[in-house]
């Protein structure tokens, strides 16, 4: 190659792949680097000029705190709460979705709704569903005979009360993936189990449920990753409360720098929540990968 | 007998989960052609008035028009999501050419970095993207509420996988006539990929239509508000809300979304799927 055509080769690069690039280091990689950096001083969003170092200092105020020790594990409790739930309500949808049942296509697309649906419809829904006097639940659970229920208005109720909107909204993504995991499933694997005299519980325990491990374990990180960067509810449905009970991490970076004009402390808590998240993400993707060379 | 037993189960099962799943947005759409009073009227004893309305009325979504300024934030959101999508498909797909269809050095460095991206939670970025934004000076526009997130990792990801799977036979054909990069990019491989391209585009603009936290922080004023904002303002925990109201707005930002839904499904179910590689 000549100079020339070195540099039409460099130009063609630029041309194609520079935009991205540019775009991607000045919305991702600088704010993380000034993430990193706001983390050790102490300003407020008013005035960003007069700004002060102070160290490790933002860190410290995150370990001395209850309250964000408490937001940091309301965030963990709210995703193993809709984990554990979302994956055997949504593996028994895809079971059903996958058997030869009337009306398949109905239950699929009304599962799915919620997905589409965004979340502060859904949190807004919910805030009227959960309406201790007026709403909807109580209604129904009125009309039944049972009793009523506080929901996000009591401390110990708010959080699962939550969970079960993340549930209600995630079950169809998870259906969806389940679904597309049974349907790699041999047919004849299957027939080969019925002909052996295989009842349909011991064929889902010995052959649907170990051939579906990669796919559990990559709907368990999804489901994971996205509870854990749960915000609408906590602004919508609860404000955080009752007593800090539904103050999730996202919300409190929010509250921290845009309401009590803390941005430095709310850059600290980022950067220990996305160590967290990124922590977390990658051990469950070791497992994945793990489970995938079993395979 | 056995077989009319499942088909029984298979009915209550399936009676179960829609009255489950439907159940809530039937009472919100049902309600939000009802005045309050028979919002609340309905409710107790649970029936079918509770998910029908009997003497419908448009009045909640003409006060949202006239008073509420929700005309407004749906053209807004329309505005935002359009640019979101354009802009998305264009700088992924160059990137994505630009990644399978020239050799340079670097290239593989170059997917490290954006593949390193994926994994950083966006709701960690707010308060340094903001002051970021802000200083240059976007703050309260309808370009700063998409720009930062053009440069979709995930769009480059999948974009680049459908690439891949397009003969290089045919743009070295294309070369040999001597066709260069732009030709065989705008004749060649973007005829081919369709596909993967709706799909994408589909997948931008449920996310950039229903986002919520980031142009929550971004915007300021309400003429610039996009529906989700307005939605979310009307149930602010300060005040008393019209539950018929806010019903109505629910009502309006979703329905357009399900109607693209129900004529897209495959499309939809297939792009979302593919999000879970994003997380």
């Amino acid at each position: 190659m000549n100079t020339i055509e070195k540099i039409w080769h460099w130009a063609a690069v630029g041309c194609f792949v520079g935009p991205f690039l540019i775009m991607l280091a000045l919305f991702q990689y600088f704010p993380v680097y000034e993430m990193l950096r706001d983390s050790l001083y102490d300003f407020s969003l008013l005035n960003l000029a007069k700004r002060q170092f102070v160290g490790l200092e933002n860190y410290r105020a995150i370990i001395d705190d209850p309250d964000r020790i408490q937001a940091f594990y309301v965030t963990f409790m709210f995703a193993v709460g809709v984990v554990v739930t979302v994956i055997p309500v949504s593996f028994s949808i895809a079971l059903y979705l996958n058997g030869r049942l009337p009306m398949r296509a109905i239950v699929r697309t009304v599962v799915f709704l919620p997905v589409v649906t965004s979340v502060v419809v859904i949190a807004t829904m919910f805030t009227f569903l959960y309406d201790p006097n007026n709403g909807l639940v109580n209604s129904a659970l009125g009309t039944i005979g049972l009793t009523r229920l506080q929901f996000h208005t009591n401390k110990h109720q708010a959080l699962p009360a939550v969970i079960a909107m993340m549930v209600w909204q995630q079950t169809g993504f998870a259906t969806v993936l389940f679904l597309s995991g049974l349907q790699g499933i041999p047919k004849d694997l299957e027939d080969a189990a019925r002909v052996d005299g295989c009842s349909p519980l011991q064929r889902i325990r010995f052959i649907v449920i170990p051939l579906l491990m990669r796919t559990t374990v990559f709907v368990v990180v999804i489901m994971t990753v996205f509870s854990l960067q749960v915000f609408a509810p906590a602004l919508v449905l609860t404000g955080g409360g009752p007593e800090g009970t539904t103050n999730f991490v996202a919300y409190d970076i929010y509250q921290l720098a845009f309401y009590l004009q803390m941005p430095g402390l709310a850059s600290a808590v980022s950067v220990v929540f996305m160590a967290v998240v990124l922590a977390i993400s990658l051990i469950q993707m070791r497992v994945l990968r793990v489970k995938e060379t079993q395979a | 007998m056995k077989r009319a037993l499942q088909i029984v189960a298979g009915i209550a099962v399936l009676l179960v989960i829609l009255a489950i799943f439907f159940a809530p947005y039937a009472w919100v759409v049902a309600s939000s052609f009802k005045p309050q009073f028979a919002i609340f009227r309905d409710l107790k004893p649970i029936s079918v008035a509770t998910f029908f309305p009997n003497e419908p009325t448009i009045a909640n979504f003409v006060h949202l028009f006239e008073n509420r300024g929700i005309g407004r934030a749906l053209v807004n959101s329309a505005i935002v999501s359009s640019c979101q999508v354009i802009g998305t498909l264009a700088l992924c797909s160059m990137a994505a050419y630009g990644l399978t269809r020239i050799q340079f050095k670097g290239s593989n460095v170059v997917f490290v970095l954006v593949l390193m991206t994926f994994l950083l939670p966006i709701e960690s970025l707010m308060v340094p993207l903001y002051i970021h934004v802000t200083g240059l000076g976007l703050a309260d526009t309808l370009v700063g509420v998409f720009i930062p997130w053009i440069a979709s990792p995930f769009g480059l990801f999948m974009l680049r996988q459908a690439f891949e799977e397009i003969p290089r036979e045919l743009d070295e054909a294309a070369r040999i006539d001597g066709a260069g990069h732009y030709r065989i990019f705008w004749s060649i491989i973007l005829p081919n990929v369709k596909t993967p391209l709706a799909t994408l585009a589909l997948v931008t603009f449920l996310f950039s239509w229903n986002a919520f936290l980031w142009p929550l922080v971004i915007l300021h004023s309400p003429r610039n508000h996009v529906v989700q904002l307005a939605i979310a303002q009307s149930v602010s925990i300060a005040q008393l809300p019209n539950w018929g109201e806010t019903f109505a707005g629910a009502t309006i930002a979703t329905v357009p979304l399900i109607i693209l839904f129900l004529f897209l499904q495959r499309y939809f179910v297939r792009g979302i799927a593919l999000t879970g590689v994003k997380g």
